[in-house]
């Protein structure tokens, strides 16, 4: 309980509190290691691999990279949202929002093969009608893809590049300036409140920037991959998810913390009940969501839409679906409303993990299902680009070891990064004006 | 003449402060007191914590109501839409398989049934409304609404006695201590 101890500046570490950089650079080394050289194979295997394995892996990428995209625009998010809100419980482990947020540039960079044409033949169709117009693009959409003729003030190339280097760029220098004026904080020997206010401010109109950046690089990655469908819900969705599974990222990297003696006196039971309520509020958003996507989608019927749920709810992809329903929602909503779980942070990064492993589930069938309908069909006679992918399939065999390729490679990045971030300041924000107020805090 | 016969409550103490009703609280709760209450013009946090309130049992009669609301939405639309009067809209199934269809009633009774359960499932548990309180008797526990800070302890608590506990709450920091006395209402 919180009040075995009232929380004095006596207790707070003056010089901040450090990582011990020795403890993690096994691990950190290791990681690098395994991104770089997944890195290396994997620019061989998006770009000179034979068709059969390139094609395939275009996908595999993008599931891995935009699976951690999600968590670190998270990071983003709670940053601004604790600064916005004027909020004083979290400050003690809001150094780890900051740090989780500043993952983003890094992870971004991930997405830089997406920006080359040999690899987006494979993923954006819309992309190889518009490369492939003879004469004026749009009168050639006119008479040729009378959808994309009206899609094209929002789908067009120089547009599409233009966004995505915004998206990159923008949240970057957002979460950049607001790490940086909270680690300045550590070792002004006059810290004051004017950081605190200057956070505020700018994170009011920031704040839009990371509802963009959430939204439409959820459009411009994931909703093109079939440029037919739209869905109005896709930002939300994936905001939700984005803000639940980096609340568990958070968890997980405070409860390690804590394990390492870090955080002490300032982040404690009443830190991880609150934490714990975000997620079970998140879970609770993310299936309101979800199933209102569904909802409308299934009720209304119109058959531009539904094309995303029957490719999903065909073979086994049926399965995982259903597997979403009980497994991202019912169970850990049930194991979530119990006051004692969330309060215990051993029990807590339990269900944190489990709701990662969920996340990437999520993730694998927003993207994965897309491939054997895209890759597959000798009609699209798009070329030797094409040439010996076969029919249209369900999925296409063998390609899953591509997907946990993608997915250890760019993980093992965002562990190097997240651990790189947490090593470089003091582990919570020691000279705020808040510090007290949060470490004392009781709900 | 007539007497009118009174019954003890028990003790009522003022404290100054809800910073020393926190920690008078928890001293009351360590000597061993089951029957006794804080009383403070706002609420105060972790409260519950120092009087050594063990969780209210509410949240589970709230669960059980949520999902009575559940069921009730699920059976009455399953029943009439499918099992009664089976309905084909837009091409849908008239089976199981309908259920998405019926996930927003199911929602809406499940919160409202969660609701009810808390309003009245509280009201029980705290035993209101009702008419008086024997504490009203005490013109100085009119502040408690205001700017006074008490503690009572109530005579039927096994560890009560009109020395000890009188003893106990001046110890503690407890001013203006009185033992309250509600009338029974029986003349004699």
């Amino acid at each position: 309980m919180a009040h075995h101890h009232h929380v004095t500046s006596a207790d707070i570490a003056m010089a901040g509190d450090h990582l011990d950089a020795s403890k993690v650079s096994k691990v950190k080394s290791i990681a690098l290691g395994i991104a770089v050289i997944g890195t290396l194979a994997s620019i061989y295997l998006l770009f000179f691999a034979p068709v059969k394995i390139r094609a395939p892996f275009a996908y595999s990428w993008l599931f891995a990279f935009y699976f951690f995209l999600t968590l670190s625009i998270g990071g983003c998010f709670w940053t601004l949202l604790h600064n916005v809100s004027n909020s004083g419980w979290g400050t003690s482990v809001r150094r780890t929002f900051e740090n989780l947020g500043s993952t983003y540039p890094w992870m971004f960079l991930f997405g830089l093969p997406l920006l080359c044409p040999e690899v987006q033949q494979y993923l954006y169709e819309w992309m190889n009608i518009h490369r492939g117009a003879t004469g004026n693009v749009k009168d050639f959409l006119n008479h040729e893809a009378s959808l994309l003729y009206h899609k094209y003030w929002f789908m067009n190339l120089p547009f599409w590049y233009a966004r995505v280097i915004f998206w990159g760029v923008g949240l970057s220098v957002v979460i950049y300036g607001l790490r940086k004026l909270s680690t300045d904080q550590d070792t002004d020997p006059n810290p004051g409140t004017a950081r605190l206010f200057k956070a505020r401010f700018h994170s009011t109109y920031t704040l839009i920037i990371f509802a963009l950046t959430i939204t439409f690089t959820g459009f411009d990655f994931m909703m093109a991959l079939d440029y037919k469908w739209f869905s109005t819900m896709w930002g939300v969705y994936l905001f939700a998810g984005s803000a639940l599974n980096s609340m568990a990222v958070i968890i997980l990297v405070c409860t390690w913390l804590k394990g390492q003696g870090h955080l002490k006196h300032v982040t404690g039971a009443e830190h991880f009940h609150l934490m714990g309520k975000l997620m079970l509020a998140f879970t609770i958003f993310w299936a309101y969501v979800t199933f209102s996507q569904f909802f409308l989608i299934w009720y209304s019927n119109q058959p531009e839409e539904t094309s995303y749920f029957l490719i999903r709810n065909t073979g086994n992809w049926n399965t995982a679906m259903i597997t979403l329903v009980f497994g991202h929602f019912v169970v850990p909503f049930v194991v979530l409303l119990q006051a004692w779980l969330k309060k215990n942070p051993k029990a807590l990064s339990v269900v944190a993990v489990y709701t990662l492993c969920m996340h990437a589930l999520d993730h694998y069938l927003i993207t994965i299902p897309e491939r054997g309908i895209s890759l597959g069909g000798e009609h699209m006679s798009q070329g030797a680009a094409f040439a010996g992918l076969g029919p249209i399939q369900v999925s296409i065999p063998g390609a899953f070891w591509g997907d946990i390729f993608a997915f250890v490679t760019i993980g093992a990045a965002f562990l190097f990064f997240l651990l790189r971030a947490l090593g470089q300041h003091s582990l919570y924000p020691n000279r705020d004006p808040r510090i007290l107020e949060s470490a004392n805090v009781s709900n | 003449m007539s007497t009118t016969r009174q019954r003890v409550y028990g003790y009522l103490a003022e404290f100054t402060s809800a910073s020393a009703l926190y920690k008078a609280a928890e001293k009351v709760r360590d000597a061993g007191f089951k029957q006794w209450d804080c009383y403070s013009p706002y609420p105060i946090h972790g409260l519950d914590t120092a009087m050594g309130i063990k969780r209210s049992i509410l949240p589970w009669f709230v669960f059980c109501g949520g999902m009575t609301g559940t069921a009730t939405a699920f059976t009455l639309a399953y029943a009439t839409q499918v099992v009664i009067f089976p309905t084909v809209v837009q091409g849908k199934p008239a089976n199981i398989f309908t259920i998405p269809a019926f996930f927003p009633i199911m929602f809406e009774l499940t919160v409202l049934f969660s609701g009810f359960t808390v309003l009245f499932g509280l009201l029980s548990l705290i035993r209101l409304p009702r008419l008086n309180h024997p504490l009203f008797a005490s013109s100085q526990f009119q502040r408690a609404t205001d700017d006074g800070f008490f503690i009572a302890i109530e005579a039927r608590d096994g560890n009560f006695s009109t020395t000890g506990t009188r003893e106990l709450l001046a110890a503690i920091g407890g001013s203006n201590i009185e033992l309250v006395a509600e009338e029974d209402g029986i003349k004699s």
